[in-house]
């Protein structure tokens, strides 16, 4: 897993004069199916577009298989990609959709077919092959896209949230054939999404974006329990983490760290709990229940706002009077001024 | 997002129980802002077609009343070997132009339809030639193709001696071998193109880019990207200015055939149906025979628009909605 | 007529009609008193009509005549049958006899004998008889001819006298013709070429012996000289006939012009450049055409030029070349119409068109005064013309005539420049004329 798949070294890109990347530094290892994370405009579609040779770098260099393809044309590049937009020719069946890269690339008539029908199935989609994309739907057409990425076995696959527009279920499904998928095939993939369960579930690593700029790339379970930034803290996880000033009304239990004065606590809302008796109180403001959880919504003294997810059962009434209690094991600390991971 | 269709807005002046639901009050409103349209197509383009069908019918001088000739005129456009060569003029110069204007259209338009510096420039000047005014643009040929003087033949001499091109042969005699004005005619229409031009250049341009990237991606060539999606997803279009054009061709023979080559080399070189038409029903006063022309001049275009209807449908279907 | 010049005065003609065609009625006159006359001609020709015009409103107070300019021949035929059509036809035309019997077969022209019987100011005795017949359709006159004029022999006498060449003199021949010709057509050194050379475009001519177009106007007098006709019947004419020995040896001495002796431009030549700009600028040693070109000819300023008489082949005969001015039936104002025209027909009308030199007056008296037979303006000979009138003959008068001298171009020009077999020509002129005059009616 060390031997390098795809990276960007420095990058920066820019659309006229608004630079949108800033110097991102980023390497996917061989055979790693990173996913990369981000809230609408965060500059993940642009990370692809640099990487498939769409957009011109403003700075750094693009590898991809130990080759510098910085200033290749994208057809040389041997990347597959699955457009946010689809990109299905209008004009071809699916089935022509799909071949279409096998096709020009001089790969057999029958030969592309029959590579173009096995991808179709892969994703489900083999039932339209003869449809053209104006009779698909907004997710069959997305499989379709995928399939056609999927027909090749390029160098990197670059997935722009090729799931969004499926069904849950369906996403779940597809979900977990994209990974069996990746692994049997040890292919390297960038795919992106702003969805957090996704990348949790999917990534071997998940790179956070944001403004352009990486927060924090690291494995799934490091970015759930080790959020570098403030930022990746309250992206990933919903309800989003809590955030209190250090020395605010809510005292963690246990043997606190060694604080600096601008420092800020955050725990998950899950790490709440309203059973224990002591702690800050609190008022219930709303209650939303999801099934087996309910979401508290609480108002400390001094009005800062805080969630706790509690089993159904055990919720309170709204209005109640509630003790708000957290331990400093759950409790993440950062720097207030840059957001950055203090402890521990 | 909601997939689901919403109901059109409902007017409020529309009661529930009546009849004329929103749809028949679009059309009533649609009908009342096409009637100034359709008077004016009525009054100035479907009745004067009328009367010229009528006329068609009769022996008419412009200055006695129309007498009545069944199908006389049509029996003597038969046997009238000017309207023969005429007929068959049009036709071929329908037949190689309007590809080659369409041809034209299409390698400028797929040339410049990127923001590249001087793309706009060559632009206009792709457009230029359509926005001179018709007559001036003949007399302006009609001095590039002056055998002697004419710059065209002065550069098609260079390097060659005596008057003869580089390559030892005459050079091209526009207005005096019939064969070469034919050429020359056609020559002449191809720049004309602008319109065709500019349609084509909107419809690449509305072509969506993600497509285009895709096929970068997959490393078409050149050949393969024109081949397998521009010239397929322009084909519609491309039909419908080729229709256009075919049935314009019937009347963009005229200033030309008229000012530069007067419908010679004689005998009839360059008489094309519109230039018959004129000197017919305008110099030798047989406005009758003339309408009579004139008809057969509409039965062409109607045969050539179905013609080519027909194609266009076939492309519907890559559009399902 | 397929001159660089004409062609441009075509299309601009093109304009006005498209323009007429549209809007006949539109044309209708502002004033009950104001007459329209409408005209054809060279801007040197209108300025011409616009002084007459102007001369005579000076001359009768509260008569007013408005100009209506056509560019050309085409553009006045088509105005006027539109106009005519539109119902608000021009009050006064001015028209060729060659031309006008189409209108004058459809009663568009109002016949003029009682007028001329009850007026004072015009007598047809003043005017040449040759002029005036032309111009009668079923013995009755209809148009008031305004000029008459005869192909004529224009020669650029500096050339003649640098190469040493006798100038063609009265009573030439056609065999002097083509000698004066041949000797005249010269390469750029000055030597004499035979132009038939050109067509390897090994050397091309640098002067043409001589300009001529191969049309049936320019045949006629050759043919008739020759005591040929060129129709079968020139009252009742059926069809061109120039089987003739007579016709068919006229017909051989105009074509062998270029193909034997290579005297005239090629097609190609006269495309690049046409006779009359050819002259002008020196290249031409000698251009048979009317008096029309003179106006055109006195802004040369490089050389000196004369006329000559044609060359006769057996008997002196020429061709008419005529204008009059027509009235119209539908004119709304036929008395001020025929004011008009009485004055344009007067020794005063006559001297202010002739005073541009397009015309041969066809009033007697101003053709033999200053007005035309100036010694200061050239062409110093304008006495040919005149000679020339007791010889003149008119072409037949039929409605469809200017039919028959299209589609007589089209065959005689190929049988000059292509060399087409003189039988098949005079078949195919005979064969295609045959069905054109059947549609035509006499006058
Ligand atoms: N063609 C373009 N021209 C100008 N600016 C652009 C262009 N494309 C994207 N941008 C800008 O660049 C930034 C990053 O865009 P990008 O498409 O990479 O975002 P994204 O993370 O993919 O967002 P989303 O999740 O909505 O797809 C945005 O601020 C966007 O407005
Ligand atoms: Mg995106």
């Amino acid at each position: 897993m060390s031997e390098a798949g795809l990276v960007l070294d420095g990058v920066s890109a820019a659309y006229r004069t608004e630079t949108v990347l800033h110097e991102v530094d980023l390497a996917v290892a061989r055979g790693e199916l990173l996913v990369v994370l981000g809230p609408s405009g965060a500059g993940k579609s642009t990370v692809l577009r640099v990487a498939a040779g769409l957009e011109p770098v403003t700075a750094g260099r693009v590898r991809i298989a130990g080759r510098d393809v910085t200033d290749q044309r994208p057809g040389l590049r041997n990347v597959s990609m699955v457009f946010q937009s689809y990109a299905l020719f209008p004009h071809l069946t699916v089935a022509e959709n799909i071949a279409f890269g096998l096709e020009v690339r001089d790969t057999p008539h029958r030969v592309a077919r029959e590579r173009a029908r096995a991808a179709a199935e892969t994703v489900g989609c083999a039932g339209l092959l003869d449809r053209r994309p104006g009779q698909l739907s907004g997710g069959e057409r997305q499989r379709v896209a995928l399939a056609r990425a999927l027909v090749r076995e390029p160098d990197v696959f670059l997935l722009d949230e090729p799931l969004s527009n499926l069904d849950l279920a369906l996403r779940v499904e597809m979900r977990a054939e994209l990974r069996a998928l990746h692994d049997r095939l040890g292919a390297t993939m960038v795919h992106v999404t702003h969805d957090q369960t996704e990348a949790l579930v999917l990534a071997d690593r998940i790179a956070v974006l944001r403004d352009g700029r990486i927060e924090q790339v690291g494995t799934p379970e490091e970015i759930w329990r080790t959020p570098a930034t403030v930022f990746v803290a309250r992206f990933v996880g919903s309800p989003a983490m809590n955030l209190l000033p250090a020395g605010g009304p809510l005292q963690p239990a246990g043997d606190p760290p060694a604080l600096p004065v601008e420092a800020q606590i955050g725990f998950r809302p899950e790490a709440v709990n309203l059973d224990t008796g002591h702690g800050a109180p609190a008022i219930v403001d709303r209650i939303e229940v999801v099934g087996e959880d309910a979401y508290v919504y609480l108002t400390l003294e001094g009005g800062k706002p805080v969630v706790a997810r509690v089993p159904t059962t055990r919720r309170p009434d709204r209005g109640a009077a509630v003790r708000v209690g957290v331990r400093w094991t759950d409790t993440h600390v950062f720097d207030a001024t840059s957001g950055r991971r203090l402890a521990p | 997002m909601s997939a689901g269709s919403e109901a059109g807005p409902r007017a409020p002046g529309t009661g529930a129980g009546s009849p004329a639901g929103p749809d028949a009050r679009s059309r009533r409103q649609l009908a009342l802002m096409l009637a100034p349209y359709l008077a004016g197509l009525v009054g100035l383009v479907l009745l004067p077609a009328l009367v010229t069908l009528a006329l068609a019918f009769t022996h008419y001088d412009l200055v006695r009343p129309p007498a009545w000739a069944g199908f006389d005129n049509f029996t003597a456009l038969v046997e009238d070997p000017i309207f023969r060569i005429a007929l068959t003029n049009t036709v071929v110069f329908a037949v190689v132009a309007v590809p080659l204007r369409v041809l034209l259209a299409l390698g400028l338009a797929l040339l410049l339809h990127r923001r590249t510096p001087g793309a706009g420039t060559a632009r206009a000047a792709a457009l230029l030639p359509t926005a001179v005014p018709e007559i001036a643009y003949g007399l302006l040929w009609l001095w590039l193709l002056n055998p002697l003087y004419g710059p065209i033949n002065q550069v098609l001499r260079v390097g060659g001696e005596n008057g003869l091109t580089a390559l030892g042969r005459t050079p091209p005699q526009w207005l005096t071998d019939p064969t070469d004005a034919r050429a020359a005619i056609i020559l002449v229409s191809l720049f004309t193109m602008g319109e065709t031009f500019v349609v084509l250049l909107a419809a690449r341009r509305a072509l969506p880019r993600d497509v285009y990237e895709m096929a970068a991606i997959e490393d078409a060539t050149g050949w393969d990207v024109f081949r397998r999606i521009t010239l397929p997803l322009m084909a519609p279009v491309l039909a419908l200015l080729a229709l256009r054009d075919a049935i314009a061709s019937l009347h963009f023979t005229f200033v030309s055939a008229f000012v530069v080559t007067d419908g010679g080399p004689p005998p009839y070189a360059t008489t094309y149906l519109s230039l018959f038409v004129y000197q017919t029903g305008f110099e030798y006063l047989r406005y009758g025979y003339a309408a009579a022309a004139t008809l057969v001049m509409m039965v062409l275009t109607l045969a050539a628009v179905l013609v080519q209807w027909r194609l266009v449908r076939r492309y519907r279907r890559f559009y399902p909605r | 007529m397929t001159t660089v010049r004409s062609k441009s005065l075509l299309a601009a003609a093109l304009c006005g009609a498209l323009a007429v065609t549209g809007c006949g009625s539109g044309v209708g006159s502002s004033s009950q008193e104001q007459i329209k006359l409408l005209v054809f001609g060279a801007p040197e020709e209108l300025a011409a009509y616009r002084t007459l015009i102007d001369a005579y409103e000076a001359a009768r107070p509260g008569e007013r005549v408005q100009l209506v300019e056509a560019s050309d021949r085409k553009d006045l035929l088509a105005r006027l049958a539109t106009s005519v059509a539109g119902g608000a036809p021009p009050d006064v035309f001015l028209m060729n006899y060659r031309f006008y019997g189409q209108f004058a077969a459809k009663g568009v022209v109002e016949p003029l004998d009682g007028r001329i019987a009850a007026s004072d100011a015009v007598d047809p005795a003043d005017y040449y008889p040759v002029a005036m017949d032309a111009f009668k359709w079923h013995d009755q006159q209809l148009c008031l001819p305004q000029n008459v004029s005869s192909l004529v022999v224009y020669y650029n006498r500096t050339l003649f006298a640098r190469y040493g060449v006798p100038e063609p003199k009265p009573g030439w021949t056609w065999n002097d013709l083509v000698g004066t010709a041949t000797a005249m057509t010269r390469d750029g050194r000055g030597l004499v070429i035979k132009g038939t050379e050109a067509e390897g475009a090994a050397r091309l001519p640098a002067v043409h012996g001589l300009g001529v177009e191969p049309s049936i106007i320019r045949l006629a007098p050759l043919v008739w000289s020759n005591g040929g006709e060129i129709v079968d019947d020139p009252d009742r004419p059926t069809r061109l006939a120039l089987d003739s020995p007579a016709a068919r040896e006229a017909l051989k001495s105009l074509v062998d012009l270029r193909l034997a002796y290579g005297v005239v431009p090629s097609d190609a030549e006269v495309e690049a450049e046409d006779d009359e700009s050819r002259f002008l600028n020196g290249r031409l040693a000698m251009l048979m055409t009317s008096r029309r070109a003179t106006t055109n000819f006195r802004t040369i300023t490089g050389f000196d030029w004369d006329v000559a008489p044609l060359p006769v082949y057996q008997r002196p005969v020429g061709v008419l070349h005529s204008d009059a001015y027509c009235m119209t039936r539908g004119s709304r104002n036929k008395d001020a119409a025929w004011r008009f025209m009485e004055y344009a027909m007067s020794a005063d009308g006559q001297k202010i068109i002739a005073a541009t030199g397009r015309t041969v007056p066809s009033h007697i008296e101003t053709s033999r005064s200053p007005a035309f037979l100036d010694p200061n303006l050239p062409p110093r000979n304008s006495q040919i013309f005149l000679d020339a009138i007791p010889t003149v003959r008119a072409l037949p008068t039929v409605s469809t005539w200017p039919e028959i001298e299209d589609l007589s171009y089209g065959i005689l020009e190929n049988a000059m420049h292509r060399g087409d077999r003189l039988d098949d020509v005079i078949r195919e002129l005979d064969a295609k004329s045959r069905p054109v005059f059947a549609r035509g009616e006499n006058g």
